[in-house]
């Protein structure tokens, strides 16, 4: 006879509804594209982050599909810090995404990997002299967040003797909340203007480009319509104004992807927009409202492309029944790899099904801090010491914002198109974080 | 002990008629509520069931204890 893990469940009708449908539904996923999730743990250790370029490719080019059917000419600019590994990066590259970057440090990534600068948006309210000069040199964009900025670009022009190509960051009211308002200069109050009036006066630097970036998984496609407008009306009125030939309008990041925000219990496939529903929005406010010669269209989604494409691999290996009555199970993935886990409810699914009824149970990572919690209510079965969750979808954000912390971080791994997984990041290990440490002599 | 009132019927629900309420368990459990009721401790009870199901008794001992937690939460058992 099989053996079966006791279990007993008072018989709740409201805890049935907090917990979702009570008793024997089972979320289980045993593969990611045709690969064994179990057989990934033990070819490459657990825990794993595990991405898929078929879900990848799948998503980037529905929505390029989305606005290319609508709009001439659509370039889409890979947020690096959403996802900066080079494999990563390299894909989207390879499908035909520029770069997006915001710091010295990405910009040297996107270098390394063989964009050329011309390909290269910087962004980002710190931008050192030395590396936008560096910038400037390989013709990147600039995108300026600030006044002083203004300044440096001339100080550099002067130096290299010739005017810089320049575009401007701009935020603005566009009926969400909070509004972003720290990047850039505010078109509503008029200064977004006076910076164009400001650079046009200084005889250096050449706008080509506004661009601005409303927020991060807006689920509102009428916040872009406002965006897009307001940076059309601009663009026309300083055209007029001053004669500079706007080659381009930058709408940025922020649509979001397929998780469950925290507190939001619609699913998301209910209040998430469709890549065509945001196309809409922007490109006709665009047809709309443009004067002259339409302007490129510069998106640099990064989120809604890669979360739904990443997935973290995790193994069980303890449980524990708390004091009052809740199963806890200990899993070898904690917080410190999981950043929006502060934010989001992952799907969590199982790597088979498991007998016995589902109870009220929370997910421990390893880390011993209490706030290692990846999800602290959510109905399992008795689950054995070795079981596989994946954690889903992790794709945004986490492998850059990662902590190494108590202990090493994970490897990543990529499965191509024909199911073949390939190594992207090796775990770390002592080496890793000794390498930078100096141990003064007197204390040898 | 109010385990040793609970009644069980064939879909696994268990029923303390003196509070009212209902439980869902499932064949281990009510083997073990059985045992229970005839008086067998904890230590009986991995024994049993471990030689029954040729599993390692570290184990069911494990799953024992958990069980017993949880019928304490639910007041069934001191
Ligand atoms: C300037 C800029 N562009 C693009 C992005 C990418 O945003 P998302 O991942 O929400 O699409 C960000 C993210 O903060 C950003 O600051």
């Amino acid at each position: 006879m099989k053996y079966v893990k006791p279990t007993i469940n008072r018989v709740d009708f409201n805890l049935a509804s907090k917990y979702g449908s009570p008793l024997k539904t089972q979320r289980i996923k045993n593969d990611i594209d045709g690969v064994n999730v179990k057989e990934l743990t033990e070819t490459f250790g657990s825990p794993l982050f595990v991405f898929s370029q078929r879900q990848i490719e799948e998503k980037y080019n529905e929505f390029k599909e989305a606005f290319s059917s609508r709009y001439p000419e659509v370039e889409f600019w890979w947020s690096y810090k959403t996802n900066y590994l080079d494999a990563i990066c390299k894909v989207f590259h390879n499908l035909g995404s520029k770069a997006e970057v915001v710091s010295e440090f990405e910009y040297q990534k996107a270098r390394h990997l063989g964009i050329e600068g011309k390909d290269i948006i910087f962004n980002g309210p710190y931008k050192p002299k030395e590396a936008l000069k560096v910038a400037v040199e390989e013709g990147a964009k600039i995108h300026i967040d600030h006044w002083y900025e203004i300044n440096d670009l001339e100080e550099i022009a002067e130096e290299l003797g010739r005017e810089i190509p320049v575009t401007i960051r701009c935020n603005m009211d566009t009926g969400v909340y909070p509004a972003w308002s720290r990047f850039g200069f505010n078109i509503d109050n008029g200064e977004a203007y006076d910076a164009v009036k400001r650079i046009f006066e200084g005889k250096k630097l050449i706008l080509t480009g506004l661009h601005s970036h409303i927020g991060t998984f807006m689920l509102s496609t009428e916040a872009y319509k406002n965006e897009t407008i307001k940076l059309i009306k601009l663009k026309n009125k300083i055209e007029e104004d001053f004669g500079f030939n706007i080659e381009y309008i930058d709408v940025g990041g922020g649509f979001a992807s397929k998780n469950r925000l925290k507190g939001i219990y619609q699913p998301p496939e209910v209040i998430v927009p469709t890549p065509d529903e945001y196309a809409e929005a922007i490109t006709n406010a665009i047809y709309e409202y443009n004067k002259g010669k339409l302007p490129k269209l510069y998106l640099e989604t990064g989120r809604a492309l890669i979360d739904e494409a990443g997935y973290l691999l995790t193994t069980v290996f303890a449980s524990k029944r708390l004091p009052d009555g809740k199963k806890s199970y200990i899993v070898d993935a904690g917080v410190n790899l999981l950043y929006t886990a502060f934010w989001y409810n992952f799907e969590i699914f199982l790597d088979k099904r498991y007998e016995g009824l589902n109870e009220p149970s929370q997910i421990n990572g390893p880390l011993c801090m209490n706030i290692d919690i990846i999800n602290e209510n959510i109905m399992l079965p008795p689950l054995d010491r070795g079981t596989v969750m994946t954690i889903w979808p992790v794709g945004a954000y986490n492998v850059t914002q990662w902590m190494q912390f108590i202990r090493y971080r994970p490897a990543v791994v990529l499965i191509d198109k024909d199911s073949n997984p390939h190594l992207i990041r090796e775990k770390e290990d002592l080496s890793d974080i000794i390498r930078r440490e100096k141990l003064p002599d007197y204390l040898k | 002990m109010l385990i040793n009132e609970m009644i069980i019927d064939e879909n696994g629900v268990a029923f303390i008629p003196s509070l009212g309420i209902s439980f869902q368990i499932n064949e281990t459990a009510k083997e073990i509520i059985e045992l229970l009721k005839e008086g067998k401790t904890k230590e009986e009870i991995v024994k049993i069931l471990s030689e029954k199901y040729e599993r390692d008794w570290r184990e069911v001992y494990i799953d024992v204890e958990d069980f017993f937690i949880k019928l304490k939460v639910y007041g069934l058992i001191q």
